[in-house]
């Protein structure tokens, strides 16, 4: 199809809610109006890893304004979940509040529910907590040594993927060989760092009781219908009885998809028969919201004179901080992408999702992709450096083509890199030698 | 919470302060203060605005400038002939904190803030503060000294802040995250003045670089006496950046501070070159 | 807890509020008088999603304690729906897709009304400047700018180039 064809591709799309948003009339969920609503402040942990032996509310219970504290004891059944138990993720290893243990500063613990926000604020820090201080790991390869802290409940600081490997792994052709035949060996290591959403409204809800035994929650998740279902098992009712209204989020990037707040503001609305906020603060986004992960990637590959990758293998550990959260998927996909958009006969990629005693990370943009990317792309231009190619001639060379076979067993379809390149070079004003200039992704000629 | 006062006067303040002590907190065009109180802190009984006392105005007289404690840096930043301090004005915060912050209030920020304290150091400015013991007027520099001394308990009620017209010039620069409305990683100031092809005086402040804007001296004597040119304004950065005690913190690490303090003071000197 | 009883004249009409001991701004506008276009992205004076008028001049009212502002004019973006110049600025922002998620919206248009009140023909720079105290995280701040340079233009009467 050409591109004249086509009615949205290629078009600027206006949004539906342009008109209330210039308008200050776009409901977010902190903006209906609901009255005798209490507020949840959570009294979180200081350490970054510690046993809990203690936990004491009945002074933070006593403040002005308090009316419930909850805590683990709370919980009606289940006290640990997953948000992405239902698409096969386990064990369910993230407490709703802490009970045993704190894995990471800033765990949630007691949540204050109290007539007022700064109610609520005050009395929070008077929740006593008994410690017993853990030694704590904060690197991805000091977590799996063997005298490594262990973080998490099964005793590995590493997600365990069917078949019980340690890695998500891609096993395609023989990347020994091909070193051994490759013209250089270009090899190097890369680090990214956390990175915060920092969405412009912070995470929030409100659970409001219906009087009927049913529950509306209002709430900007991501995720609608992944936050009902985990909620409705955490607080022990049938999904029936919930309703979530939200779709309208204030910036969301992947940092509200963590189903954090839902569950125990559900809890607090069931237990004190009154609407209950929970949001955020500003503090509380940037400290203790999920972050993207910083990922630590060796890569190697074996490349021939003329700029052919030949062999490419990878070892990579993403931070998963304390919990699973979406990263055991995160790192599955960040495996795949190893590769790049590249087509090389012998691939071999080992990817740990890997636990330690930070906050945890989950999903952002592209998780796992962007990372990986961000290490394949100062790579090839390492290797142009090396063999002398020129960085766009190098890609080009190495584009994937339509047919072509990817390391993890799926024919590229679709391919679009090859003319992509091309008109990006075009716009750079960079000039490409005739047979680059003519390079299609429906053929390998030239490439 | 605390309630929230006002007075009608300048004596009348100064009585309150008196009586409430330490459970009393000035509030300024409060952009600090509501942070504070936001974040949770409730140590205060009573925050005492100062709207109302008309402390406000901006004046030049005889020689001299007096700025009203609560003039806003969107008043400061349309002095144009205080093109410095006006610099820095602009660079506190955007456009609607601007309207709200004093030069009173910046006094009293802590490092990295101070944008305007730090020039006001290199004007070598007289603060007027009313006290139960009658107005002291002490200079900014002794004020930092015993504010310190005494835990950074404000010993009164600023009213007005007050220089002498430069004798030599003054350049302000500030190393932000971006252009526009950025926390300082560090700021500078300068006020040189030379004859015959020689520094005769020099006050150079640096803002971020300790715990709050201060006056370098080592860098000040880097300059004095000699002819300003390469080999001293090189002599006078590395001077600053030996003798500043900078933080780490989410703007900027200590290590990057002390470059930027050297870097930025060259940048500021090489203009009056 | 004392309460007290505030006079305010917001958006047009006058207003007696009672509000509780240091309550901000932005808790009686959003909380007492329901004008929830006043949003609360920090509450510290951070990102600018909060932007009023007092007596016509750009304020942060999350910073501004009510009482403060007893006796003063106060204008949020529900005050401005309804009068002309701020409308070629609405059509602005939607032509040139200035807007993804909203939540910064309210505040980039009062803040953009201020500055075109004291400045009808703003240069780049300005536009920059003006905006600096208001945060976006979805859009890319270039459909902002490029919006707001289109409004002065349509308010000025001239097509931009
Ligand atoms: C988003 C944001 C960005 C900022 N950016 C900058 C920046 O770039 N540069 C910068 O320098 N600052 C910055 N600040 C800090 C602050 O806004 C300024 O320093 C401002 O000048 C403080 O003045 P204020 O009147 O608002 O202070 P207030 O909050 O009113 O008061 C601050 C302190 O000064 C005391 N005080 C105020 N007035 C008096 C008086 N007359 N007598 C005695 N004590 C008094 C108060 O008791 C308090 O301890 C920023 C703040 C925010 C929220
Ligand atoms: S909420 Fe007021 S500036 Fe962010
Ligand atoms: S549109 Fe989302 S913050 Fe600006």
């Amino acid at each position: 199809m050409a591109l004249k064809d086509l009615k949205i591709v290629g078009k600027s799309v206006r949004l539906r809610d342009l008109d209330t948003h210039v308008r200050g009339q776009t409901t977010y969920y902190e903006d209906v109006r609901i009255p005798r609503m209490l507020h949840l402040k959570m009294y979180r942990s200081p350490h970054p890893h510690a046993k809990i032996l203690k936990i004491d509310t009945t002074e933070a219970a006593k403040q002005p304004g308090v009316v419930c504290v909850l805590t683990h004891e709370d919980m009606p059944g289940k006290k640990t979940f997953t948000p992405l138990a239902a698409i096969g993720v386990a064990p369910e290893d993230e407490p709703i509040l802490a009970f045993d243990k704190v894995r990471w500063k800033g765990e949630p613990i007691a949540a204050v529910v109290a007539e007022s926000e700064a109610a609520a604020k005050a009395a929070a820090p008077k929740v006593k907590v008994t410690f017993e201080e853990l030694p704590a790991v904060f690197d991805v390869e000091e977590a799996l040594k063997a005298e490594a802290p262990i973080v998490t409940p099964w005793g590995k600081n590493y997600y365990q993927y069917p078949d019980d490997h340690a890695a998500s792994q891609i096993r395609y052709g023989d990347v020994e060989r091909a070193f051994a035949e490759a013209d250089h060996i270009v090899e190097d290591k890369y680090q990214t760092k956390p990175i915060e959403h920092a969405p412009l409204e912070t995470t929030g809800c409100v659970a409001k009781p219906e009087g009927n035994g049913r529950y509306t929650v209002y709430t900007n998740i991501q995720a609608l219908y992944f936050a009902l279902d985990n909620t409705a098992a955490i607080v022990g009712l049938s999904p029936a009885k919930l309703r979530f209204v939200g779709g309208t989020v204030g910036g969301g990037f992947g940092g509200k998809v963590d189903i954090q707040v839902e569950p125990i503001a559900t809890l607090a609305a069931i237990k004190t028969k009154r609407p209950v906020k929970y949001k955020y603060s500003r503090e509380d986004e940037m400290r203790v919201s999920s972050t993207r992960a910083a990922w630590r990637i060796y890569v190697k590959d074996g490349v021939m004179n003329d700029g052919r990758i030949v062999a490419r293998k990878i070892t990579t550990y993403q931070d998963a901080g304390a919990y699973i959260r979406l990263s055991s998927y995160g790192t599955m996909k960040h495996a795949g992408h190893m590769p790049g958009p590249y087509t090389i006969p012998n691939v071999s990629v080992d990817a740990y999702c890997v636990f330690t005693n930070r906050p945890p990370s989950s999903a952002m943009r592209g998780f796992g992709v962007m990372s990986g990317s961000y290490a394949i792309e100062l790579q090839m231009d390492k290797i142009a450096a090396v063999t002398g190619v020129d960085p766009w001639q190098l890609r080009l060379i190495n584009a994937y083509r339509n047919g072509d076979m990817k390391a993890h067993r799926k024919a590229a379809d679709d391919a679009a890199l090859v003319e992509t390149i091309q008109a990006a070079a075009q716009l750079a004003g960079q000039a490409l030698p005739a047979d680059f200039a003519a390079m299609s992704s429906d053929d390998r000629k030239g490439g | 919470m605390p309630e929230y006062i006002r007075s009608g006067s300048v004596e009348e303040a100064v009585g309150l302060i008196a009586e409430h002590g330490s459970s009393l907190w000035i509030m300024g065009g409060g952009t600090i203060v509501m942070q504070v109180l936001e974040s949770g802190a409730d140590y205060w009984q009573y925050i005492m605005g100062l709207d109302g006392l008309a402390l406000d105005g901006i004046e030049r007289a005889n020689g001299s400038w007096r700025l009203g404690a609560t003039a806003t840096a969107t008043q400061i930043r349309a002095q144009p002939d205080l093109p410095a301090l006006a610099a820095a004005a602009r660079m506190v915060g955007g456009p609607a904190l601007q309207n709200a912050a004093t030069v009173g209030g910046n006094i009293y920020a802590r490092s990295p803030q101070g944008d305007l304290a730090v020039v006001l150091l290199a004007l070598d400015a007289r603060l007027h503060l009313a006290t139960a013991d009658g107005e002291q007027a002490p200079s900014l520099g002794e004020f930092y000294d015993d504010w310190e001394a005494a835990g950074r308990t404000p010993p009164g009620l600023l009213t007005a802040i007050e220089f002498a017209e430069p004798a030599g010039e003054v350049v302000f620069m500030k190393c932000g995250r971006r252009r526009f409305n950025s926390a300082s990683v560090i700021s500078v100031a300068v006020n040189v003045a030379q004859k015959d092809g020689k520094v005769t005086e020099a006050r150079i402040a640096l803002c971020g670089a300790g715990p709050h804007a201060q006056r370098c001296a080592a860098a000040e004597e880097a300059i004095l006496g000699g002819k300003l040119d390469d080999a001293a304004i090189a002599r006078a950065a590395a001077a600053a950046a030996a003798a500043c005690a900078p933080v780490t913190d989410t703007v900027a690490s200590e290590w990057y501070r002390r470059r930027m303090v050297g870097v930025y003071l060259r940048r500021a000197l090489a203009q009056l070159a | 807890m004392t309460t007290k009883v505030l006079r305010l004249n917001v958006n047009g009409e006058d207003t007696l509020v009672p509000v509780g001991p240091m309550a901000t701004l932005q808790e009686v506008l959003r909380d007492k008088l329901e004008l929830t276009s006043v949003k609360v992205g920090c509450a510290q004076g951070g990102c600018g999603s909060c932007s009023v008028l007092i007596d016509g001049e750009l304020r942060l009212a999350c910073l501004t304690p009510a009482e403060a502002a007893d006796g003063c004019t106060v204008t949020t973006l529900e005050g401005l729906n309804e009068s002309n110049s701020i409308v070629p600025i609405q059509q602005s922002f939607i032509e040139n897709y200035a807007a993804q998620c909203g939540f910064c919206t309210p505040g980039m248009l009062v803040a953009t009304k201020a500055l075109l009140e004291r400045n009808p023909k703003p240069s780049r720079d300005e536009i920059i400047e003006a905006l600096s105290g208001n945060l976006c995280r979805c859009t890319g701040y270039l459909p902002i700018i490029k919006a707001v340079e289109d409004a002065a233009a349509a308010l000025s009467g001239k097509q931009s180039a």
